[in-house]
């Protein structure tokens, strides 16, 4: 029963671009937005400078008649949220949806309701969706780092004769005290490293 | 002459009978008004129906009157759960629900007329008033649907924006009456006011409860820790006498707010039907009749879509004031006064609000970091020293 939202969303100062022929359902989004501080524009079938559209804060997308050409970048890419406008049902026109990035719908014919709770959602997902992306990269980025990370904590055992967790710490020391990553910190231990003309110690690459 | 028909749609049973029927007197004494004014060439004839407080019989009658009286409006509803039930059968049949009372907003229908504050016309001046003179430490309460739900999230949002806290926030059934675990918590956690949404029986339990408390620790009493409502009006607080005495109530209309024009309608209400209290709920029931029945005058017909566009393009004068409905939001602007409860069940207005507050159900204009945590400090510190 608590809400889980802790702040009222507030879309005050937003744009939104409408991709869809002129209707009446563009009508009754243009009244939706405008209650609730959104300026709106309507095109179809894409903006005449498309990569204008990367200067909205969200799309409007039409699930009967859309098509990736709409759009100047790949499917799933949208940098910003999409609510899609569904008129048919079909499993097809909702997977193109998906695939394009919408995480909220509109079921047409849009009334004088729904589109304040699409765009809570969409906003919500996008953020999730971007946050998560991002972190992905990280971790990614951090699994091909693991062996920087096992070379320097080896080259700090032989250089002060200590076990394997006394060097990784040593190396998360030094990460702290220089304020980088500890994948960064390492890779700077490695590079410093003089090897005497010994070659065993990266053996392991 | 033409006869109109208009459905009345309150419950007079059930966990929230007190002010439902309020609004069922208030829309009907409107119409008898009109009825024996010649200025109206046209009679209204009133079509009741009574959903017995079942939010599950709304949507089912509401489309009786429209299809069996060939009413195009309904006045009626009281809480938001049975009006969120009657929205689609208005959209559907193309009626216009005239709603007349206090609801959270984030909703615009095209078929609705809200005739009543949403939260910037009452939460937000209520709390404006209240946290600056005793704090901002609240503790929440309300009836388990969406009216408090919502409300007390708002609370909570402008309460944490703005340095206050939120220190307890408990819901109960509609209608329940066991509320000593709720009195428990705010006697534990001793908050600087407590937001009451509770409604009906639930809510009158409570303030006799509350009341109990005071009297064993002062602490709790009305002018150390108050409870505070956006619809404890004065049909309740009359019966609940010393039980609601104290508290505070933010509304846009009082029976005691000082003018002729309410002077004379308050004392015309009273003629008709001695045991019967014009409130908020009376009058906003009341003053969406004279709406319909002025657009009909004015464009010879009750039709909704020309009834609607009749109210947004001009004012009409009511015992709220001269309302206009706004045609983005299908809203009107609001005065919010504050009064305090007496015994007698009369108000002290205590802030008299001078400018109608327009309407934002959405809340996208309305700050909600309200910028008081400073002034609360101030006050918690000055009632310590007192």
């Amino acid at each position: 029963m608590s809400p889980t939202l802790a702040h009222t969303p507030n879309f005050v100062g937003w744009r939104a671009l409408i991709l869809h022929r002129p209707h009446q359902n563009v009508d009754a989004l243009m009244a939706q937005c405008a209650r609730i501080g959104i300026a709106a524009d309507q095109a179809w079938p894409t903006l005449e400078d498309a990569e204008a559209m990367r200067g909205y804060d969200v799309l409007l997308i039409d699930a009967d008649m859309g098509h990736d050409e709409q759009f100047p970048w790949a499917p799933g890419l949208a940098p910003m949220p999409m609510i899609a406008l569904i008129g048919s049902e079909a499993p097809g026109r909702i997977a193109w949806t998906i695939g394009q990035g919408a995480d909220a719908q509109l079921l047409k014919p849009i009334g004088s309701a729904g589109l304040y709770s699409a765009l809570v959602v969409a906003s919500q997902g996008f953020l999730r969706r971007t946050a998560q992306t991002e972190e992905i990269a990280l971790l990614k980025d951090q699994l091909a780092k693991r062996q920087v990370v096992a070379e320097a904590t080896a080259i700090l055992m032989l250089k002060h004769n200590c076990d394997a967790e006394a060097a990784y710490n040593r190396l998360r020391k030094t990460a702290m005290a220089e304020r980088r990553s500890i994948e960064k910190a390492a890779a700077g231990i490695i590079a410093s490293f003089d090897t005497h003309g010994r070659t065993n110690v990266t053996n392991g690459r | 002459m033409s006869v109109y028909p208009v459905g009345v749609l309150f419950s007079r049973s059930g966990g929230y009978s007190r002010p439902a029927e309020q609004g069922y007197f208030g829309a009907l004494a409107a119409v008898a008004d009109i009825n024996a004014d010649d200025a109206y060439p046209f009679t209204l004839e009133a079509h009741h129906a009574d959903p017995k407080g079942n939010a599950d019989r709304y949507a089912e009658l509401c489309r009786d009157l429209i299809r069996t009286t060939g009413a195009q409006h309904i006045v009626g509803c009281t809480t938001s759960w049975s009006r969120k039930e009657v929205i689609p059968v208005v959209e559907k049949l193309d009626a216009l629900l005239w709603y007349p009372c206090v609801y959270e907003g984030f909703e615009v229908s095209e078929n609705l007329i809200y005739v009543a504050a949403c939260a910037n016309q009452h939460l937000v001046p209520l709390l404006d008033h209240i946290v600056p003179r005793f704090g901002a430490r609240a503790f929440l309460t309300g009836s388990n649907y969406i009216w408090g739900w919502e409300t007390n999230r708002i609370a909570r949002d402008i309460l944490t924006r703005s340095g206050g806290a939120v220190l307890g926030e408990r819901y109960v059934p509609i209608g329940d009456e066991d509320i000593d675990h709720l009195i428990e918590e705010i006697r534990e956690k001793h908050p600087d006011f407590i937001l009451n949404n509770l409604i009906g029986t639930s809510s009158y339990a409570f303030l006799a409860a509350y009341r109990a408390l005071g009297m064993e620790d002062p602490a709790f009493r009305p002018e150390n820790c108050p409870v505070v409502s956006c619809n404890l009006c004065e049909n309740e607080t009359t019966r609940l006498g010393e039980d609601a005495a104290g508290h505070y109530t933010v509304s846009s209309y009082f029976r005691a707010l000082a003018s002729e024009e309410n002077d004379r309608f308050a004392a015309r209400m009273k003629a008709s039907e001695p045991s019967r209290v014009a409130d908020a709920f009376f009058v906003q029931a009341y003053a969406a009749v004279v709406m319909i029945a002025e657009a009909i005058r004015r464009t010879g017909s009750d039709a909704a879509q020309d009834v609607l566009e009749a109210v947004r393009a001009q004012e009409t004068a009511t015992p709220l004031g001269p309302v206009r409905v706004d045609r983005g939001t299908n809203h009107v602007n609001l005065c919010a006064h504050i009064g305090r409860a007496r015994a007698d069940g009369d108000f002290d207005i205590v802030h008299y609000c001078r400018e109608t507050i327009a309407p934002d159900p959405f809340l996208t204009a309305t700050p909600l970091d309200r910028l008081y945590a400073t002034m609360a400090a101030d006050a918690r510190q000055l009632r310590v020293v007192r």
